[in-house]
């Protein structure tokens, strides 16, 4: 993909999230001024950029979205929600299309249909388009009846009689316009359609095609061969400067009654041309299209002259602009000092003797896309300046964007980096071992040391660059409840709070369903209706909350609300009936226990299932997703008074700490979070309650779960030596795991397992070692139920 | 070398304006908006200035009205480059102090040979 076309992806990302969030917060604060700038800003700069790429479509849905804020901006319109539905629907729409270009660089051949609905949609309001200016009473000026030109019959004879018969009783005239536009107009960035829409007061369009088409494979999609006659109530002035412009690719002339009639008797004067100023015998061989912009260059200055009074600075750069302008078209001019009207008549003089463009060949350009994107640019050395005071480069540009696999590959890499870095510990350990050189395991190790700082700095430098903050999980929620709480008919506000806490993007996108998930169950079981609400005393629009939290090195992150909470009784009721819970638990669990019923899988408590949350995907789902990856799920509620959810993340998932354990000659991980600590304990203290091996620690009596048994390997602790017990805290729960030996404690990249090995639960995942062994990290939990249906 | 600054709060706009007169030889800095625009101006002597219209903290016609005050004070050629079409949009920039006014997307040639035109004067000491 060309960088251009990159760039303006990765910003129509940017624009259209702010687009989405501002349209949300508009709606609960209609008419405050910032945020409809705001919003009209970021389409208005979309569609500046959508216009580079050759995407009219985009171009045009943009338009008509951007059209409708500005009304909005303007004080013409009020934004109601069903505007704001159309508006956040184009922008939708938009958003696949560009998914769509970032795969095959351009629109779904679908986009016009698409698109077509909805831009009429969002013109509605504005009355299908700008209504045209009233008519305003121009005095009639005193000036003189023109011929009538043969291109009036353009208009259609029957409209030519009527409006003739209407003049004729009102004594009025009316002003043609014949405009015939460049071929090679569209590489000027001329629009003729849009100039000619622009004519105020129009009373009629006649749009011309060419007396012939080309055949098809001569035929040039960018030369415009239309031309447009037009008929206006509008004073010659405003023509004139409509087509200020263009002003020798247009014929004006004003018409009364008996000027049509004479044309439809067939009167008209001999056909003329484009009227071109008189060809002057000084006229100056410049390339057409630089005179074309040096006029250009004139005819602005001649306008700024006309508008303001330019003075001080202004007046010289406007002098220095029509000294440049006068250079290109090979005319030496000095207006240094000069005054206004010097200027004005240098400018004058000028213009009388621009040449004028003769209608020159369509260039021989097959697309419309611009060279850049042909052939991106070569970067130009910057050249070393050696002086202080300048800056040259960038201004004020201090953020990269950087693609995310860029930054995924450098997180490989510090993984590799790490590897190969615990290689220096078995280094170390053979230098000694196998070469008997001690000090030459020392130097290794220090080596060692120092490298391990290293790397332990770049890889948090690179964990840094992954950082996002939780704002990106946040971000789709206004939408969400907004949609969900109109279908529901329930009066929702939805607050956040510590958006700007950060988490691993690994992290953050994880996040992303379990919120969905817990944001509807609120809104779908939690929240009441307001009249529910009402007649419990509450407020009638409830309050939904996602808060996130730093807590150390872990993320809390917190979704509650103050709905109808959760019914402990109905929950153990449930559980019973669906055979979770026995007779006696229903007895005895505490509320807050009851409450925890709901992660268990196969519960749900909604009476009928709804198309929200009921797609069989319970809070057991939410659990499990959470504690992939490394977290943990809490619920608290209060019947009556609302539930919040606390899930509790790992900042970031990239590098884990483990602890090496051996059992039967087999290296495993145990992640170090879980880990209390390891101690020996003599066999003779190993102690059996209900056929559960136990050891009492510090008066506390922890269960002992053979590991090579859970894990069905083949391997007898040898009685005559002290055990080795690696004391675990599981879901709150110490227990003590007997192992052959402990080892070391290593940093690695855990990989899930994958293909047919992510069945095997038993395994959290896979990490490489330095000396090339593949460790395969234990899930504890997994191992604690299958040692439970060992025993 | 001529120095151009492209004021554009668009990034897609701005790499393409920048690319293109950075081929044609001219020395380019950027800006995002009509204050770091200024603030460049300050620090930097600019032998072009290429200016968008809609833009935050500083819309266009005010960064151009300052690069002409007193607080900059450059004579340097302004080009404005802009989505609005409508009338009275050329003026404002007209008055403002911008020396041409063109509605985006500037064609690539044109916008090379405008600015190659406007610049072809300054003094190559300055």
């Amino acid at each position: 993909m060309n960088p251009l076309l990159a760039q303006f992806l990765a910003e129509a990302n940017d624009l259209l999230a702010s687009v989405d969030d501002g349209l949300l917060q508009l709606e609960r604060n209609p008419g405050d001024p910032e945020l409809v700038n705001e919003v009209f800003r970021a389409a208005h700069t979309f569609k500046g950029s959508s216009g580079l790429f050759d995407f009219p479509e985009l171009t045009r849905l943009t338009h008509a979205a951007e059209d409708l804020l500005d009304a909005v901006r303007g004080g013409r319109l009020a934004l109601d929600s069903g505007m704001t539905d159309d508006l956040l629907a184009a922008f939708d729409l938009i958003r696949g299309w560009l998914a769509h270009v970032t795969a095959h660089e351009r629109l779904p051949a679908t986009a016009g249909q698409d698109a077509a609905g909805l831009i009429t949609k969002l013109r509605a309001p504005l009355g299908g388009g700008e209504a045209a200016a009233a008519d305003q009473e121009t005095p009639l000026s005193v000036r003189p009846i023109d011929p009538p030109p043969q291109w009036l019959a353009h208009l259609g004879t029957e409209w030519l009689i009527d409006t003739a018969t209407w003049l004729g009783t009102t004594s009025s005239t009316l002003r043609f316009v014949r405009y015939l536009p460049d071929q090679d107009c569209f590489f000027r960035a001329e629009d003729p359609l849009h100039l000619v829409r622009q004519v105020p007061g129009l009373d009629r369009l006649a749009v011309i095609p060419p007396e012939s088409w080309p055949a098809a494979e001569e035929y040039d999609e960018y030369a415009c061969l239309l031309s447009f006659v037009v008929a206006t109530r509008a004073a010659v002035g405003e023509l004139d400067y409509l087509f200020r412009y263009v002003p020798d690719q247009v014929t004006v002339v004003e018409l009364d009654a008996a000027a049509i009639h004479r044309h439809l008797e067939g009167e008209d004067e001999a056909e003329f041309a484009v009227p071109a100023p008189p060809p002057r015998p000084d006229a100056l061989h410049v390339d057409p299209e630089l005179a074309a912009d040096a006029r250009a260059v004139l005819t602005a200055a001649h306008r700024t002259l006309a508008v303001g009074e330019p003075a001080g600075t202004q007046l010289a750069a406007l002098s220095a602009s029509v000294t440049a302008a006068a250079h290109a078209l090979g005319v030496p001019l000095d207006l240094t000092g000069a005054d206004q009207e010097a200027v004005n008549a240098a400018i004058e003089g000028l213009l009388g003797r621009a040449p004028v463009e003769p209608a020159a060949e369509p260039p021989a350009v097959d697309h419309p896309v611009i060279p850049a994107l042909v052939a991106p640019p070569a970067p130009v050395p910057a050249e070393p300046t050696g002086r202080a005071d300048d800056p040259g480069g960038q201004v004020g540009t201090r953020v990269l964007k950087v693609d995310q696999e860029k930054v995924d590959r450098l997180m490989e890499l510090v993984g590799e980096l790490n590897v190969a870095k615990n290689g220096l510990t078995f280094l170390a350990a053979a230098a000694e071992e196998e070469f008997g050189s001690r000090a030459l395991s020392r130097r290794i190790k220090d080596q060692y040391a120092g490298l391990h700082r290293i790397a332990e700095e770049l890889q948090a430098a690179v964990m840094d660059v992954r950082m996002l903050p939780l704002s990106v999980a946040f971000g789709r929620f206004p939408r969400l409840v907004r949609d969900l709480s109109r279908r529901l008919g329930k009066t929702i506000e939805l607050v956040t709070e510590g958006e700007d806490t950060m988490a691993d993007k690994d992290v953050i996108e994880a996040l992303g369903d379990p919120l969905v998930h817990l944001v509807r169950n609120s809104l779908d079981h939690g929240i009441e209706t307001s009249d529910e609400r009402v007649a419990a005393g509450k407020a009638p629009a409830a309050r939904l909350t996602l808060a996130a939290v730093a807590d150390g090195d872990a993320v809390l992150v917190e979704v509650s609300d103050d709905g109808r909470g959760v019914d402990p009784v109905r929950v153990k009721r449930k559980a019973y009936e669906k055979g979770l819970i026995t007779e006696e638990e229903l007895e005895s669990l505490s509320d807050s226990e009851a409450v925890d019923l709901v992660f268990r899988p196969g519960f749900s408590t909604a009476d009928q299932i709804s198309d929200l949350s009921g797609r069989g995907v319970g809070m057991d789902a939410v659990r499990a997703s959470v504690e992939k990856l490394g977290g943990s799920v809490t619920m608290r509620s209060e019947w009556g008074s609302g539930t919040t959810t606390r899930l509790r993340l790992p900042l970031s998932m990239a590098v884990t700490q483990v602890m090496v354990v051996s059992v039967a000659g087999q290296r495993f991980g145990v992640p170090v979070d879980l880990v209390v600590e390891t101690v020996r304990v003599p066999a003779a203290e190993m102690g059996r309650v209900l056929h559960q091996d136990v050891v009492v620690m510090r008066g506390e009596v922890v269960p002992v779960i053979d590991l090579a048994r859970a894990l069905e390997m083949p391997w007898e602790p040898d009685s005559a030596r002290d055990l080795a017990v690696l004391v675990v805290s599981v879901n709150g729960q110490r227990i003590g795991l007997l192992v052959e030996q402990f080892h070391r404690e290593v940093d690695v990249i855990l990989k899930p397992m994958e293909g047919l090995l992510a069945y095997a639960a038993e395994f959290s995942g896979t990490a490489l070692l330095g000396d090339g062994l593949v460790l395969l990290v234990l899930n504890l939990k997994e191992v604690l139920g299958l040692a439970a249906r060992v025993a | 070398m001529t120095r151009v600054l492209v004021v554009d709060d668009a990034a897609t706009v701005r790499l393409y304006h920048t690319s293109l007169l950075q081929e044609a030889g001219f020395e380019v800095a950027e800006a995002a908006n009509g204050l770091e625009a200024v603030e460049a101006a300050m620090t930097t002597p600019f032998d072009l200035f290429v200016v968008d219209v809609n833009m935050p903290k500083m819309n266009g016609y005010a960064c151009v009205e300052t690069l002409r005050s007193e607080t900059v004070g450059t004579a340097a050629p302004v080009l404005m480059i802009s989505t609005e079409d409508r009338p009275g949009d050329a003026d404002r920039a007209y008055q403002a102090g911008a020396n041409l006014y063109l509605v985006k997307p500037v064609a690539a040639e044109r916008l090379v040979r405008v600015a190659t035109m406007l610049t072809a004067g300054k003094d190559p000491e300055a």
